[in-house]
């Protein structure tokens, strides 16, 4: 079996010239109109690199001084390597048209207490369109899921010479998910609280596949090696890993202890204080110092590190926390 | 890069990996490249030195959930390339593309839970293809037996190699392993040493349940509640900065 199939036309039996992604042409020698089925591919297309080295390397250095980062990272760090790659992703517009209807409710409190809830009725058109980006292979330890910049010069002339990262995942995927982001977006857009009735019907416009240069800045901090990427058009720090400050930690979490134990006496002080001598002042009051302290704690337990970008790191935050939050009991069982 | 031949005029026609469309340089004739009945090799090139692997091996130590100082204490028992097969088949199933990813040999790699391709530059796996020396893990499980199992119809079926750095090390007379990505820089691990979050905890709350007390003392003596509250801050900041430190 042959892997190569010629396209011809089949009027005159002429070469065609078929861009991927494209389904009717004309053909260049006898003129007739021809339609392509089949698998046509996705149209392609790839921003220019614009910035230099000199560039990323730049910004490399002015993102170490910002964000809490090791304070001697200016001195220390050392720049590797820093070398451009395409990253593919699947560009997607959606179109969501229809109608939501439903209800809000209102409530009314007269002078005397009591409350009275009026229901007003709610029905809104949706039509807008949707664009949802998506990186098309493995994000890895890159930190970039999504596509931010969809401006720039579009060229292929640096195509050969950057390595290119393929596509692997499914653009049928990517093509749904888009839907149901786009669905769910309609849907918030409309602002009705209760909802009786919707006819929303969802179209996938546009599919393209975006080639986009991004320079990945490798560099060392006393023997550990760091990455951070640089949008290769807006010549911007995208993602990146760079080490904390013992320092920074530890006036996070006093100040944090300091000011949520304030908070939460403030709150039992005036409760006390108050005529009504009302306990849920205090109550919010020791959730507000919590929840004040929970975050400066998170900081100085994991403020060792610090990341920027979207890695899969901080999404699991939260179940490290809960199983945190599972050891301590189980120390504590064992205690008791 | 691939080649081909071109149906009309019978040249060589070099295709790059993931092109569907070619034109022929020599009678400019278009080409589609059909996959749906070939296997082909790819591999990802190594972007990542081995003096780079082991700095990133120190940085994902260094962490905050890792053992105290394990990127210093720890010792290297052994730093190992490797190219890693998978298989990447592209299905049509009733009409939607999917993506699977298979597992081409009985050895498994730890901490990778899922399979998949890293992020990389995918290159077509020749005889020209350079490997730098890495041990190419062998697939002991032939394609065929998936492809009467998967579903839909096949579009494109791939073995795809993918680098790896294994390090081994040791750390508290225990023996641990860890797997970066040689193409994108992840670092997987099945089993690490840990790091106790209990004296962060009590530096926190400790520090929290003393303010509330001296925010409380501060409304009958505001001169004790103020000069406590210095003592504790300094108090907080010292053990913080200690356990930020050392522990």
């Amino acid at each position: 079996m042959d892997i190569s199939v010629g396209l011809n036309c089949p009027t005159c039996g002429g070469a065609i010239s078929l861009p991927e992604g494209e389904t009717t042409i004309s053909c260049q020698y006898c003129g007739s109109a021809l339609f392509v089925e089949g698998d046509q591919g996705v149209t392609t297309i790839a921003f220019k690199n614009k910035a230099l080295k000199d560039a990323a390397v730049a910004s490399t250095q002015h993102w170490w001084t910002h964000g809490l980062k090791a304070r001697d990272l200016k001195k220390v760090g050392k720049i590797n390597e820093a070398y451009p790659i395409y990253l593919p992703f699947w560009k997607t517009t959606t179109r969501v048209a229809g109608w939501i209807c439903g209800y809000e409710e209102r409530r009314h409190t007269d002078q005397k207490g009591n409350v009275r809830v009026e229901k007003i009725p709610k029905e809104v058109m949706v039509l807008q369109d949707y664009v949802f980006s998506e990186i098309a292979c493995d994000p890895g330890d890159l930190g970039i899921r999504t596509l931010k910049n969809m401006v720039g010069e579009t060229s292929f002339a640096d195509f050969d010479m950057i390595p290119t990262f393929e596509a692997t995942t499914s653009k049928d995927a990517a093509v749904t998910k888009a839907k149901g982001d786009a669905l769910a977006k309609a849907r918030a857009s409309a602002h009705v609280p209760h909802v009786t009735f919707e006819k929303l019907h969802v179209f996938a416009k546009a599919l393209t596949m975006i080639y986009y240069p991004i320079w990945v800045v490798r560099y060392s901090y006393r023997d550990r090696m760091y990455m951070d990427t640089v949008d290769g058009v807006t010549g911007q720090v995208m993602s990146g890993r760079a080490p904390g400050d013992p320092l920074f930690q530890a006036l996070a979490v006093t100040f944090g202890a300091a000011g949520g134990g304030l908070v939460a006496a403030g709150s039992i002080i005036y409760a006390g204080a108050s005529y009504a001598n009302d306990v849920r002042i205090a109550g919010v009051g020791l959730v507000v110092g919590a929840v004040i302290l929970f975050l400066a704690y998170r900081f100085f337990r994991h403020g060792s590190e610090r990341v920027q970008g979207e890695f899969k790191e901080k999404h699991a935050g939260v179940g490290d926390l809960l199983k945190q939050a599972q050891q301590v009991s189980k120390t504590l069982e064992g205690l008791r | 890069m691939a080649s081909t031949k071109c149906p009309k005029c019978a040249a060589p026609v070099p295709f790059d990996t993931g092109v569907k469309f070619v034109k022929c340089p020599y009678c400019s004739s278009q080409i589609y490249i059909d996959r749906t009945g070939a296997g082909f090799y790819y591999a990802l090139p190594f972007m990542v030195t081995e003096s780079d692997s082991v700095g990133m091996f120190k940085r994902w130590a260094a962490g905050s959930t890792k053992a105290k100082d394990l990127d210093k204490l720890a010792q290297l028992a052994g730093v190992k390339r490797q190219y890693f097969p998978v298989y990447m088949f592209k299905r049509d199933v009733n009409g939607v593309e999917q993506v699977l990813i298979e597992t081409a040999g009985s050895t498994t790699l730890p901490g990778l839970h899922n399979l998949k391709v890293p992020a990389g530059d995918l290159k077509v796996f020749d005889a020209a293809f350079d490997t730098q020396g890495a041990e190419l893990v062998k697939p002991d499980i032939e394609m065929t037996s998936y492809l009467s199992t998967l579903p839909g119809k096949p579009k494109e079926q791939a073995l795809v190699y993918f680098p790896i750095w294994k390090i081994d090390y040791v750390f508290n007379q225990k023996k641990y392993g860890v797997v970066i990505d040689a193409s994108s820089g992840e670092v997987f691990s099945a089993e690490f040493p840990t790091r106790s979050s209990m004296a962060y905890m009590a530096v926190a709350f400790i520090g929290f349940l003393a303010f509330i007390g001296e925010g409380l003392l501060a409304t009958s003596s505001l001169v004790a509640g103020a000069g406590l509250m210095v003592v504790t801050v300094i108090g907080v900041f010292a053990a913080a900065l200690y356990v930020s430190r050392r522990m």
